[in-house]
């Protein structure tokens, strides 16, 4: 392919526990502080709620028929409400979706409706299942409804690697782009916080509280989350105006590749309160300026793609925004106090997994001509 | 627009037709089939469709039946493609793998235990985190490449060896392990049988009475290296990685698009990656579930864009194998590329007018160099791969 290599973010859609929209990401970005909502549940040891950060849907119908929604469940419908944020915020018209690609990362899928599909045969018999709600359980449904209702007609393709679902997706978006299979690419994803998910939260980590301090890896202080962040990538030759650019997405394992952190600019951690995972943060950290917002959107899978729109942010407004859980003597780093310039052409977005594979997304400032 | 080739040095498989690559093309050739009724699990609907289970292998019990079929195959290519561990490690060897269960937050027991008001054991659960296809190999051999699991329905494992070329080219590798994997289960059994989908016979790909697919387990697993990985590590090149294209019907959820314009764009775009021209595809291995919907609007496109090349379904053979399918049968291609034959289209008796087409309904000789691998999925992604012979 032809042209400057260069990848931009166009447009940006979210929503989650702190609205809906780029402007309610910026707002709680910049005031630091999202009040999370609850989840109950009825489990055999009895009535629980805790803690959760709680996506609304009904702004969807401001962009989508509610004719065309009523097969659509939750999880699709947070997908769906994400993708028509960042296109309307790019301002793609339809006559440009053509050669759109659609990526969608998922960590756990659409829970909710698997369980339903579940229901249906456990509570009434095999011959019962419901087809409606097996056809929509698959991975790939939100991808599907995307690609279906917005008239997309180049590849698609949903991953899912849990907590490195997003910088795993993210190799794809570029060389898609770079390899000039499309023209566009509609990337994001999202979690639901389905009851199943909330169940086995509970069971797995206990009824959570709030605030989230991930910086403190003492406690764990996860909240479970559900929501979607949604982006529109183009090659910059293409482009009309945009974020930032995406330079380099690295996803692999430490044991035996080193750990290729910047050495200069900002690090965008995501250590969202689970104490097992935010421990291994803390070395890889040292001597860096850091941030972390997860306390703005929860823990979930989807994470990293909240953290990919804080950094579009940042670069775009030229601001760090404070970072909500406080800084922390378990992190020997710097933490802006947030207000302050940028103070760097680039911000890295690290996302670890479990077993100590890695995801390195780094973004950079726009040219000042784009 | 066409790419440099990707060689693949290694593969391996396991399904219904075999434990590994060699004896799976012997059972083929054979023309053997032999869909059951369930063994594994139970299901009171009162029709026992039958499926493809796949033979007994060595199953690890903290995995889920997905992942350990994804390292079965992935040792098997490992091995084929002469590599030892060591070697492997001093790679930059990343891992693709497609699936539909292999990471679906879904066990029967545990849902029934919530659903009866109790407090289930979580085992279960945490072995579904435990099993995640792409980081269960990449585990296995200490692997330190990107990892990543795609989960595009049945496109899914056709789609990780397109992705896994584009790996290697960009140089984000030197070698990548790409395929598939998928158990068969009760849930994905019912799901099926709930679309009326299903056959209540042996599969018929692209027969005039073909009423549906049989299900099926397995997994594939292909090494794909570049040419300094290959030089350094004593690998050979055993067939080629040509061309990869994919294309979105956006149509309907579970239905392909009657006119198959997202195939034709997936086939066209994998022969201009591939440098392949039509005339110069030895055969196709078709998607051919067995549906109507899909035989009737796959034949047609084959027709209209290939006539005359030879085509076969190997579902016959192994049944649908969901995400596994694309890697199953880009091996199966592979193969038959090597061997210069193509098994027969198991189940087909009687053409279908509707599609104007048929395909091959014996052991056939095919002269020529390139082949294509076709999936079609769920959601409308339409998935092809070109193989080349080394």
């Amino acid at each position: 392919m032809s042209g400057t290599g260069r990848i931009v973010i166009e447009g940006v859609g979210a929503v989650g526990g702190f609205g809906c929209g780029i402007a309610d990401l910026s707002r709680a970005l910049a005031d630091g502080d999202v009040r999370p909502g609850s989840l109950a549940l009825s489990p055999g040891s009895g009535p629980v709620e805790f803690a959760a950060f709680r996506a609304d849907t009904s702004r969807l119908k401001e962009f989508v028929p509610a004719r065309d929604l009523r097969r659509i469940d939750h999880f699709s419908r947070l997908a769906l409400l994400g993708s028509h944020l960042a296109l309307a915020d790019a301002g793609l018209p339809e006559s440009e979706r053509h050669r759109l690609g659609v990526i969608v990362a998922s960590g756990y899928g659409a829970t909710g409706i698997t369980y339903a599909f579940l229901k249906s045969f456990i509570n009434d018999g095999d011959i019962c299942a419901s087809p409606t709600y097996f056809a929509n359980s698959v991975h790939n449904s939100a991808a599907a409804h995307i690609s279906i209702l917005l008239g997309a007609r180049g590849p698609s393709l949903t991953v899912s690697q849990f907590d490195l679902s997003v910088p795993s997706a993210l190799l794809c978006v570029r060389e898609w782009l770079l390899e000039g299979r499309v023209d566009r690419v509609l990337f994001g994803a999202v979690e639901e916080l389905s009851d199943l998910i909330g169940y086995a939260w509970y069971r797995l980590r206990g009824a959570s509280c709030s605030p989230m301090t991930p910086l403190w890896t003492e406690k764990e202080t996860a909240i479970p989350a559900e929501g979607a962040a949604f982006f529109l990538f183009s090659r910059a030759e293409e482009a009309r105006a945009g974020y930032c650019t995406l330079e380099t997405a690295i996803v692999g394992s430490p044991a035996n590749a080193g750990f290729p952190l910047p050495g200069s600019g900002l690090l965008l951690l995501g250590a969202d309160g689970r104490r097992e995972t935010g421990r291994r943060y803390a070395p890889l950290a040292e001597n860096a300026r850091i941030a972390c917002y997860s306390p703005l959107y929860g823990s979930m899978p989807a994470g990293p793609a909240f953290d990919l729109a804080a950094a579009a942010l940042i670069l775009k407004g030229g601001r760090i925004f404070p970072s909500p859980g406080g800084a922390s003597l378990d992190f020997p780093a710097t933490v802006p106090a947030g207000g302050e310039p940028v103070g760097t052409d680039r911000i890295s977005c690290l996302a670890l997994a479990d077993d100590g594979a890695f995801g390195l997304t780094t973004l950079g400032k726009l040219p000042d001509s784009q | 627009m066409s790419v440099a080739p990707v060689a693949i040095a290694g593969m391996g498989c396991i399904s219904a037709a075999g434990r590994n690559l060699p004896d799976s093309m012997k059972s083929l050739l054979r023309g053997e089939r032999s869909p059951a009724p369930p063994v594994r699990f139970a299901s009171d609907h009162p029709v026992r469709f039958p499926v493809f289970e796949a033979v007994d292998f060595e199953e690890p019990p903290d995995l889920l039946r997905t992942g350990a079929f994804a390292l079965h195959a992935a040792r098997e290519a490992v091995a084929d493609a002469g590599l030892d561990r060591k070697t492997l490690g001093a790679l930059r060897v990343g891992v693709c793998v497609g699936t539909t269960v292999g990471s679906v937050m879904s066990e029967e027991t545990f849902c029934r235990g919530y659903l009866a008001g109790g407090d289930p054991d979580m085992a279960p659960f945490r072995r579904i985190l435990r099993s995640n296809p792409a980081d269960v190999i990449a585990r296995e051999f200490g692997l330190s490449g990107p990892r990543q699991t795609v989960v595009t329905a049945c496109s899914s494992s056709t789609d990780a060896v397109g992705i896994a070329g584009s790996w290697i080219r960009a140089g984000l590798c030197d070698a990548v392990i790409a395929g598939g994997a998928d158990e068969l289960g009760r849930i994905t059994y019912i799901g099926f049988i709930s679309l009326m989908i299903t056959d209540d016979s042996p599969c018929r790909p692209f027969d005039k009475n073909r009423k549906g697919l049989n299900l099926g387990e397995g997994a594939a697993m292909l090494l794909l290296a570049s040419e300094p990985a290959l030089r350094r590590s004593g690998m050979r090149a055993r067939s080629f990685l040509l061309g990869y294209g994919s294309a979105g019907d956006a149509y309907h959820l579970t239905a392909p698009r009657p006119d198959g314009a997202g195939l034709r764009s997936a086939i066209s775009e994998a022969l201009a990656t591939g440098g392949v021209s039509p005339a110069s595809v030895a055969f196709v291995n078709a998607h051919g579930t067995g549906t109507p919907d899909n035989d009737r609007v796959e034949g047609r496109v084959l027709q209209d864009m290939l006539p005359g090349v030879p085509f076969l379904s190997t579902k016959g053979y192994t049944g649908h194998t969901l995400g596994a399918a694309g890697a199953i049968e880009a091996v199966f291609t592979a193969a038959c590329l090597e061997m210069g034959k193509i098994p027969a289209s198991a189940g087909f008796e009687t053409p279908d007018p509707d599609i104007g087409t048929l395909p091959v309904r014996e052991v056939t000789t095919v002269p020529g160099s390139c082949a294509l691998s076709e999936t079609l999925a769920f959601g409308g992604n339409n998935s092809v791969v070109v193989l080349g012979r080394a």
